[in-house]
């Protein structure tokens, strides 16, 4: 699935979104970026409360492609200016990471039902 | 859902039973920020969580939670046992990722 | 320091001894003062005579696994005999003659009633591994090495640690007006995350006993909890202390340094100084302040870079109209 489609499909605020035709493989629920360093898949995106600069390292380091910001948490300056000139799309939600999650899952069609 | 359900669900090893087998699982937490567990007000909340440390359980015991699911099936320090122990907290581990554990645990309890 | 009068100064690049500079911890300064080298010394000794050979000390030295052996005969000390003499009376095969002949006996040595931090000193200046130690009358009373030393102050530190432990106060009754009254005060100390939490959980859990409405338990249980973390995170240690008193709960988290530069900052949602180190280990996400003033009927917060901080935050547990 596209970046783009899955942003639509969970009605995520788009921020930045530089490739809007990535391809997108799943999700990583994480808010230690040493866990993510260590287990984030290749392609998924990263659903964090981080709402760091550090969060867009680690995302072009694992090669995933977006940022979930969950609880709405706002995108400090430096974050954003280190997402676009590192190619990371920055989402927005209201929701937390465990319904964040669930959206993905929905959209991707695993088994998630209402 | 019981917690020893969404331990089946989530194929986790239960290290210490404590309090929560028998409760229900109400609200689900996956995260691994405990101010941001902290913040939450709901009941009979599940965490999941890749943090693998005694505060996870401290954290657990202020806001009532049933129980704490690591996941990514991260050793646990044995000290987590003890404290576990200590705070009659429902802990087990799951070798799911947090988002795989998410999926599972909300498709268990909404088939469709 | 008491005994500075009576020593020669001494070069500022070795003031490197506990007790020389001012960031030791006090209760170390207090416990160097306090103990005498007699509380330390080890006083099973074992001696030679000055007519015992140099190969009878050196096999002593060998069966005590002993480094070095004073030469004594009726409590009066005449030299001590150490693995160098040993070792030059082997090359310059004086092994078979008496210890009195060949013992160092240009001794320094420490008076039984010294303070522990006069021995430290000793022991900067003179590199010495060990010094014997005399009473008044000049007896040989022991000796004193650095592992005496670190095992006295390690025996100490831990009494100390369970006086503070237990000065932890703990009183609980009545107001006199027939409702709630509790006091309890924590020590929390600087990264200890192992112990972190554990104040919030035994509040939760008194709270529980005494059967408050659940909601106002997580209240104050998630405010004493973000607390205690900041105390152990942020400050370089300090007391949580809480109170229920007139129907309302009262803690306060005070500490002695280093004080937030910026009080209306930190408390912003996301204000965060952690470093990655905390972070990784679930806290400094800066949501820790915000989340007591939002569980907080009243919520105060003073501090001054340099200084301390202390943080109030109060909890209203009976309704004002009962």
């Amino acid at each position: 699935m596209t970046l783009n489609a899955l942003i639509v499909a969970c009605g995520w605020e788009p921020a930045l979104v530089p490739d809007p035709e990535v391809e997108v493989s799943g999700a990583y629920v994480s808010d230690l970026l040493s866990d993510v360093m260590a287990h984030c898949p290749d392609g998924a995106v990263l659903i964090t409360v981080q709402n760091h600069t550090n969060s867009v390292a680690v995302c072009t380091l694992v090669g995933a492609p977006a940022i979930v910001l969950v609880h709405n948490r706002e995108i400090p300056e430096e974050m954003q200016a280190a997402a676009s000139r590192e190619g990371v799309a920055l989402l927005r939600t209201t929701d937390d990471q465990f319904h964040a999650a669930l959206r993905v899952g929905k959209a991707l069609g695993i088994g998630v039902g209402e | 859902m019981t917690m020893s359900k969404v331990a089946e669900v989530l194929q986790a090893e239960v290290l210490v039973k404590g309090d929560g087998m028998s409760r229900r699982v109400g609200h689900v937490m996956a995260s691994d920020l405990m101010s941001d567990v902290l913040l939450v007000d709901e009941e009979d909340m599940l965490l999941l969580t890749s943090l693998a440390s005694d505060q996870v359980l401290r954290t657990a015991q202020i806001v009532g939670a049933v129980g704490v699911v690591v996941v990514n099936g991260k050793p646990l320090p044995s000290s987590m046992v003890n404290v576990a122990n200590d705070l009659g907290m429902t802990l087990a581990t799951s070798r799911l990722s947090k988002y795989d554990a998410c999926v599972a645990v909300h498709t268990a309890r909404h088939p469709l | 320091m008491s005994t500075s009068d009576s020593q020669p100064p001494i070069a500022s690049e070795e003031r490197t001894t506990l007790g020389e500079t001012d960031n030791d911890p006090i209760v170390l300064l207090e416990l160097i003062q306090r103990l005498k080298v007699r509380d330390v010394m080890t006083s099973n000794l074992v001696t030679v005579p000055r007519d015992a050979t140099m190969q009878q000390a050196q096999e002593l030295m060998r069966q005590k696994k002993i480094s070095s052996v004073p030469v004594e005969e009726k409590g009066r000390l005449f030299g001590l005999v150490s693995i160098d003499d040993i070792i030059r009376a082997l090359v310059a095969g004086t092994i078979h003659e008496s210890c009195g002949r060949h013992m160092t006996t240009k001794l320094v040595v420490l008076e039984d009633d010294m303070p522990l931090s006069f021995a430290l000193r000793y022991f900067d200046r003179y590199h010495y591994g060990r010094f014997p130690v005399i009473n008044r009358d000049r007896q040989l009373v022991g000796i004193i090495c650095h592992r005496d030393i670190n095992r006295a102050l390690l025996v100490e530190l831990t009494q100390e640690l369970h006086r503070l432990e237990g000065a932890s106060l703990q009183k609980d009754g009545d107001d006199g007006s027939g409702s709630l009254y509790l006091l309890r005060e924590f020590p929390i100390c600087k990264y200890d995350f192992e112990n972190a939490g554990k104040a919030a959980n035994q509040i939760k859990q008194v709270l529980q006993e005494k059967k408050l409405p659940p909601k106002i338990i997580r209240r104050i249980a998630v405010a004493a909890y973000e607390l205690e973390i900041n105390l152990c995170v942020h400050s370089d240690g300090g007391v949580l202390s809480w109170q229920i008193s007139n129907g309302r709960s009262e803690i306060v988290a005070r500490d002695a340094g280093p004080g937030i530069e910026d009080v209306e900052w930190a408390c912003r949602d996301g204000a965060s100084t952690a470093n990655e180190w905390i972070r990784s280990l679930g806290f400094g996400a800066g949501m820790g302040l915000v989340n007591v003033r939002r569980v907080s009927d009243e919520f105060d917060i003073k501090s001054k870079k340099g200084s301390g901080t202390t943080v109030k935050s109060i909890i209203y547990i009976e309704d004002k109209a009962s």
